[in-house]
Formats: structure tokens, sequence, C-alpha cells
């Protein structure tokens, strides 16, 4: 799974997910993406389960890139813990998520696989999603 | 195929108002270049998105303001990101005797036979290239032959596509512009590769570290 290597601090505030994302919205490396359309943190699991999904869809053909990562820890109490004492421990790590992030993205896929494949990885992923196409490579059908 | 036309009218709206302005059908824009006083211009939104969807950034369109014909090249465009909606575009007028940087399109044609018959896997790299030339030289695309890959791991560069005389590349020779690899080995897909990625996450500040080592303790 993914999480960072090191780190320069141990633990972080939760934070908000205001507005939609303004950085990562085009496919910039493949053909097809598949876009957040709502806020989430995706888990390290979450990316995980969708990348096993499109990859086994997939059988081997195209290339994938995962264009999120999960650099932000998340702290649980232990259980039957009393309140106080400081702030719990690193449970797991996850991907802050805006509307308009491309998460997932593949190339050397027909377009009906590629979609197939989108949206098994997309029932892994605790938001809505939806596919898009690279913008040159949709404005070439559209001549 | 002709030239693609587009009518704009100067704008007086700015600022926040612009919001208005897209609701009523109409896509803000700037024009400018050299010897155009940068103007702020308006396009009708409809009108607009056909041509851009269809048009390149190294494609002339000919602009209509005020009774005036430019040529013009669309330098960048605002999108929303989740729609996909123009929001702004800024045009640049061309001189038509001033050499000009671009970006053109690499238009893949063709089936590689090393994906068809040994099932490789076609990897896009470069999707445009950086040249040099007059308006007047311009292509809408430049064509990359896929047929000429025969065997997995051969790969097109630059160096081997076909350029018209008057455009100079810009773009390093060596950079990729397509390859078949080979497909993904079976334990490649059962474990990603940052696999072997400790569990520990080291901080890097060492005091901090070690304070709260302490605390866990």
């Amino acid at each position: 799974m993914l999480l960072p290597k090191r780190v320069k601090w141990r633990k972080q505030m939760r934070g908000r997910m205001k507005g939609h994302e303004t950085r990562g919205v085009e496919v910039s490396f493949g053909e097809y993406g598949l876009q957040a359309l709502e806020p989430c943190w995706l888990t390290q699991r979450q990316i995980e389960a969708a990348r096993r999904a499109l990859v086994r869809y997939m059988k081997r053909r195209g290339k994938v890139w995962i264009r999120i990562f999960p650099d932000k820890p998340v702290t649980q109490r232990a259980a039957e813990t009393r309140m106080g004492k400081g702030k719990g421990a690193v449970d797991h790590w996850v991907a802050v998520i805006k509307p308009g992030r491309i998460i997932l993205e593949v190339s050397g896929l027909p377009e009906d696989v590629a979609r197939e494949a989108m949206r098994l990885a997309s029932h892994k992923l605790p938001i809505k999603t939806k596919m898009v196409v690279a913008y040159d490579l949709a404005r070439e059908g559209g001549s | 195929m002709g030239t693609p036309r587009l009518s704009a009218t100067r704008r007086t709206v700015i600022g926040k108002q612009l919001g208005q302005l897209r609701r009523s059908g109409q896509l803000p824009a700037v024009l400018y270049g050299p010897g155009v006083e940068p103007q702020p211009i308006q396009l009708s939104a409809r009108d607009a998105a056909k041509v851009f969807r269809r048009v390149h950034g190294s494609e002339l369109i000919d602009l209509d303001l005020e009774g005036a014909t430019r040529k013009v090249l669309v330098h960048d465009l605002q999108r929303d990101a989740i729609r996909g909606d123009f929001l702004h575009a800024d045009l640049y007028a061309v001189d038509m005797t001033r050499v000009i940087r671009v970006r053109i399109p690499i238009r893949l044609v063709g089936t590689a036979p090393a994906v068809t018959t040994f099932s490789g896997v076609l990897v896009r790299g470069l999707g445009e290239l950086e040249v040099e030339c007059l308006p007047a030289n311009l292509v809408t695309a430049i064509e990359a032959d896929l047929g000429e890959l025969r065997e997995v791991g051969q790969a097109i560069h630059v160096r081997n596509l076909y350029v018209p005389k008057d455009i100079t590349v810009l773009t390093d020779a060596d950079d990729l512009v397509a390859r078949v690899t080979f497909q993904a080995k079976e334990e490649d897909l059962a474990t990603p590769a940052s696999a072997a990625v400790p569990t520990e996450v080291e901080v890097i500040e060492k005091g901090k570290a070690e304070e709260e080592g302490e605390e866990a303790e």
C-alpha cells in the first residue's frame, strides 16, 4: 500500500475540503482518467483496491498511473481509552480529494475496455466519479 | 476545411461581473499580440466552444472584431475542471511576417503491428512538438506512423517524425513520441511498486521523533 517514506511532522490537523480542485484536473499522462466529483479522504486501502480492480480487468494490457498519494496521517485513539492524554497514534494515511481531481489514468486500451475498468475501479471508491478523456484526444475525435 | 471563423465584440465588463456575462451566453476573452494593445473582448460561448473543441493552439482562426478580421491563435484556455465548459480564452493576434513559437500536436496514425501481433502495450510519450515558423507555414498536426513499430521495444522519437522544411523543431530530437513495451508481469500486478516501502514512516525532525517515541512508551 502507498504511504510516505519520511515526513516532516508525525501528525497533522484535519483541515477542510472546501471548493474544487485546481491542480491535477487534466488527464496528463494517459488517454482516459477517473475524475472525482465529490470531496473525500481516500485511504491507502481504497486506492490500492481501486488499482487492483483496474489492473485485474485490464489483464496486463495498457499502463496505469495513480495521480494521488496518501500523504496525510489520520490518527485514531486506542479502544476503550479515556479522553485526554494527547492525540492518538497514526492509524492510516489518506489522500485529500476535492472535486475535479484525476485519481487514476490509463493508456493503451480501447475506450470500451477502459470505461469498464474505470467502472470497476470506481466501485472501490467512496465517492461519485466520472471517466474523462484526455483533452487532445477528445479534440482529435471531434475533428 | 477552411479557416475557422469567430466574431467578437469589445468587452467593457470586467472583474466579478463576468459570471453574469457567462450566464448570458458570452465567453470573456482577451486579445493581444505584437502591435496590438491588449483588449478585453467577448465571444458567443456556443460558437467559441464549437471552434475551441476542434481547433488546437497551433491553428489559425479568423477573428472578426468590429469589422476588421485578424488571424489569431488560441494561446490559453481556462476550463471548468468538472463540467469542461470554457471560462476564458487568450487569443494571440499573429504578425504574419514574424516567426512564432507554437506547440503542434502529434497525431498517431495507423496501428502498430507489435501491438496487434505480439500483444505489446503502446505507450504515448510527447503529445506536442514545440516548433518555430512563420504563421503561414503552420500545420494542424504532425503525424507519427505507428506502422513502423513492428517489434516490441521499438519506439518513435522526435527525430523520426516527418516535419515540413519551413518548420524548425525546438523539442529535443531524442524525446519519445510512442513506444511499444512488454505487458506487465503477473507479479507486478499483484504487488504495487511501493510494496517494498517499510510500514514505519521516518520523521525528519529528530528531536520531535524522540520526544514522541518516549511519549508512546
